[in-house]
C-alpha cells in the first residue's frame, strides 16, 4: 500500500491543516499514484519513493508470490546449504568490517548468525534510530509493541517488541544510524509458569 | 573528485570499484544484503552497511534502503556497479533529488536511451546502420509476406511490446512465416496484451562486436576501441576479447569513430557500450547501448592501460575527460573468460556451495577479477558470476597460450564451475581461427561441444 507522509507541517492552524492534507491525500490518489504504479511496473525497482512538493509518496512491490519473499526482518537468513550452522571451519575474520560501521563504535551491534534471538528487537531497515517511550528499561511489553521508528529518508519504519518480556537495556543511542538487522533493543523474556509439552522439534 | 561513495552491488563488481576508489583516495562504503556479510567487498571497504534481506528486491534493488545508506553513512555519489539498479532512469532520478550524485550517466540520458527501439531510431538517424526490419508493424498476413519478401528470408517476428524471446520467431520461408505469425500474435496478446508484431532481417552466423565509449559532461567524446562476445551460450557471453577477429583494421576504427560521433550527437554522457551485429560479409548493425559499467571492461583495461571505473567515476564528478582521441593506445590482445558456478554437465544448473580451496593464478599479462576466497559460501540468491579470469598478451596466439596456461593454474574446490566449456573453446578450431559466432555453442549443444574437445 502507498504511504503518504507530510513534514515541515509546524505552525499551522490544525484544521486548516487537516482540510488541506485531506485535500492534498485526494489529489496524490488521483494523479500522481497511477503514473507511479504505472512507473513501477516498468523499472525493476523493488520500492519507489518520490516527492510532491511537502509530501513523499512511497509505493513497495508487493511480496509473497515466489520462493525466498516475504521474509522478515526477524527471520534468519535462510542459507541454502543443509547443516551450514555446525560445519565449523573457521571463516577468515568476518566480523572486522563491522567495527567501523556508522553509529556503532563498539561493533557488537550485529546479529551473529544462528537461530532469531527472540530477547532481541531488531532494525527493519537502514536508516536514523528513534527509540519511543515504550523503550524505557522496565517498561512491560507485549510481542508487536511499538518500541521506536527507523526513519528511512523521511519514513519512519516501525521497531517492535518479538517478545512478551520487560524492556531492558537500549544498544544504540537514539538518532544514530543503524543498519538493517542491527540489534537495537533487549528484551528480558518472560518465562511462562507452567512449561509445554516436552520433545517436540529436535 | 568525491571524497567517500557508496557501493550498492556485490561481488566482483563491489570488489572492482572499491579498488578504484583506493586508488584516487576515495574512501568506499559498501552496501550489502545479510547474504553477503561476510562477503569479500564487505570485508575491505571502509566501511560496511547491511541494507536488507537477501532478497534483491529489498535490498540491492530497494531505492529507500540503497539512498538511505548513503545518507547515513555521509556519502556523496552512488556507484550502481552493473545489473540491479545500474541503468535505472527512475532510481537515477530519486538519487539525484537526495543531492547525492549517480556514478553513471543521468537520468535523462538513461531516459532517451530506456527502450531499444527509441535507441535504434535515435542513433539509426545519426549515422549508425541497424537490422533491416518491416516499416512499422504487420497489419495482416498479406503486409507480413510482402515485407518479408522485400527483406529477403530467413526473417525474425518479434512482438512490438516485452521481451524474453515470447511471440519471437524466426522463419525461413513463406509457409513458415504464415504459420508462425498466428503463434506470434496469440503469445504476444497472452504475455503483452499487445499483438502486434514486426518483422526483422535474420542474419545467420552473426558476430557480437560492441564499442567501448566514454563522454563527459561537455559533449567531449572518445571511443576504447571494439570487444567481440561472440562467444555465448543462450544469449549470455562466456568469452570477450579484443580486437575482434571479425574485422580489419580500417573496419574497426570505421565502426568505433561513427559510434562515438552518434552518442556524442546524441548528448550520451558517462561511459557506456554500443552492441552491433556483424554478418559474414563485415556489415555492421547497431542492436542496443548499454550505459553502465560491463562484465568484461577489463578486456579495454588490458589493451588501452586506462582505468573505466575511474574514468567513470572522474565524468560523474563533474571533470573534463582529460583525454584525446590521439592518447588512446590500444595495445596487444586481451582474453576474458568468465568463470561461473555452473554444470556444464547438467544443463549449466547455477550452483552454490562453501569454496574449499581457491588459487588465482599469476604470471606475465593475467588478471584474476574475484571476490573468492577459502570458506566463502557462494550464496544461492544471486548471478553465477564466481570472477573473470583476463590474460593479454602481444598477440592472439600469445593471449590463447596464456588463457590456457592461466586455467590449468585455476584452482576453485567447493562447487562446480564452467571450466570445462573454457578448456573446450580454447582447443575449439572455429574459436583459434577467430570465426566464432553467436549460435556456434547453442548450435552444437555443449555436450556435443564438451565431447568432441575431449576426443
Amino acid at each position: 500500500m502507498p504511504e503518504a507522509d507530510p513534514q515541515h507541517r509546524e505552525q499551522r492552524a490544525e484544521g486548516v491543516d487537516r482540510q488541506a492534507d485531506h485535500a492534498a491525500i485526494a489529489r496524490l490518489a488521483d494523479e500522481l499514484l497511477p503514473a507511479l504504479i504505472a512507473k513501477l511496473g516498468t523499472t525493476r525497482l523493488g520500492e519507489l519513493e518520490v516527492r510532491e512538493g511537502e509530501w513523499r509518496v512511497r509505493l513497495r512491490r508487493p511480496f509473497g508470490t515466489a520462493p525466498g519473499e516475504g521474509r522478515r526482518s526477524t527471520d534468519r537468513p535462510s542459507r541454502s546449504q543443509p547443516g551450514h550452522e555446525g560445519h565449523g571451519h573457521a571463516r577468515p575474520t568476518p566480523e572486522a568490517h563491522r567495527v567501523a560501521r556508522a553509529g556503532d563504535p563498539s561493533g557488537n551491534g550485529s546479529r551473529p548468525h544462528g537461530e532469531p534471538d527472540r530477547s532481541v528487537a531488531t532494525s527493519p531497515a537502514v536508516g536514523i534510530f528513534r527509540p519511543g517511550a515504550r523503550a524505557a528499561a522496565g517498561t512491560r511489553v507485549r510481542a508487536g509493541d511499538l518500541l521506536g521508528t527507523v526513519d528511512v529518508l523521511g519514513m519512519p519504519q516501525e521497531v517492535t517488541a518479538p517478545a512478551d518480556g520487560i524492556v531492558g537495556a537500549t544498544l544504540v543511542e537514539p538518532e544514530t544510524a543503524v543498519e538493517y538487522g542491527q540489534e537495537l533493543v533487549r528484551i528480558e523474556l518472560v518465562v511462562p509458569a507452567s512449561p509445554g509439552p516436552v520433545g517436540e522439534g529436535h | 573528485m568525491f571524497r567517500r561513495i557508496l557501493i550498492a552491488n556485490r561481488g566482483e563488481i563491489a570488489l572492482r570499484i572499491l579498488r578504484a576508489c583506493r586508488t584516487l583516495g576515495i574512501e568506499a562504503v559498501v552496501a550489502y544484503s545479510e547474504a553477503d556479510r561476510d562477503s569479500l567487498p564487505a570485508q575491505l571497504a571502509d566501511e560496511a552497511i547491511c541494507i536488507g534481506p537477501p532478497d534483491a528486491r529489498r535490498s540491492y534493488l530497494s531505492a529507500p534502503a540503497v539512498i538511505s545508506a548513503a545518507l547515513v553513512t555521509g556519502c556523496e555519489a552512488i556507484h550502481p556497479g552493473y545489473g540491479f539498479l545500474s541503468e535505472d532512469e527512475t532510481f537515477a532520478e530519486v538519487v539525484r533529488a537526495h543531492d547525492l550524485a549517480f556514478i553513471g550517466p543521468p537520468p535523462e540520458v538513461l531516459d532517451r536511451f530506456a527502450s531499444k527501439e527509441g535507441s535504434r531510431r535515435l542513433l539509426g538517424g545519426l549515422g549508425l546502420a541497424t537490422i533491416p526490419g518491416s516499416q512499422g508493424m504487420l497489419r495482416d498476413d498479406e503486409h507480413a509476406l510482402d515485407e518479408a519478401a522485400r527483406l529477403g528470408y530467413p526473417v525474425l517476428i518479434k512482438p512490438s511490446a516485452g521481451g524474453g524471446g515470447k511471440g519471437m520467431r524466426m522463419v525461413r520461408t513463406s509457409r513458415e512465416l504464415e504459420s508462425a505469425i498466428r503463434v506470434c500474435r496469440s503469445e504476444a496478446k497472452a504475455a503483452f496484451g499487445d499483438d502486434s508484431l514486426y518483422l526483422e532481417k535474420w542474419l545467420d552466423d552473426n558476430r557480437h562486436v560492441e564499442v567501448q565509449v566514454a563522454v563527459d559532461r561537455f559533449g567531449h567524446g572518445i571511443h576504447l576501441g571494439e570487444r567481440d562476445c561472440s562467444v555465448q551460450r543462450r544469449h549470455q557471453k562466456i568469452v570477450e576479447e579484443a580486437p575482434t577477429p571479425a574485422l580489419g583494421t580500417a573496419a574497426r576504427e570505421q565502426l568505433a569513430e561513427a559510434a562515438v560521433r552518434a552518442v556524442v550527437a546524441a548528448g550520451y554522457e558517462n561511459v557506456g557500450t554500443l552492441e552491433f551485429l556483424v554478418d559474414a560479409d563485415g556489415n555492421a548493425y547497431f542492436i542496443e547501448i548499454n550505459c553502465r559499467i560491463q562484465v568484461e571492461h577489463p578486456v579495454t583495461e588490458m589493451l588501452t592501460g586506462i582505468d573505466m571505473v575511474e574514468l567513470q567515476l572522474r565524468i560523474a564528478a563533474g571533470e573534463p575527460l582529460g583525454l584525446r582521441q590521439a592518447d588512446v593506445e590500444l595495445r596487444g590482445h586481451a582474453i576474458e573468460l568468465r568463470i561461473n558456478a555452473e554444470d556444464p554437465a547438467h544443463e549449466f544448473r547455477p550452483g552454490a556451495g562453501t569454496i574449499e580451496r581457491f588459487h588465482a593464478p599469476g604470471g606475465p599479462g593475467v588478471r584474476m577479477d574475484s571476490h573468492l576466497y577459502p570458506g566463502y559460501d557462494v550464496p544461492p540468491y544471486y548471478d553465477s558470476l564466481l570472477g573473470k579470469l583476463i590474460v593479454w598478451g602481444p598477440d592472439r596466439p600469445t593471449a590463447i597460450a596464456r588463457a590456457r596456461a592461466a586455467l590449468e593454474e585455476l584452482v576453485i574446490d567447493g562447487v562446480t564451475t564452467n571450466v570445462e566449456i573454457h578448456r573446450a573453446m580454447l582447443e575449439n578450431e572455429a574459436f583459434l581461427e577467430g570465426r566464432m559466432t553467436t549460435n556456434m555453442l547453442d548450435r552444437i549443444g555443449s555436450a556435443a561441444f564438451l565431447a568432441a574437445a575431449a576426443r
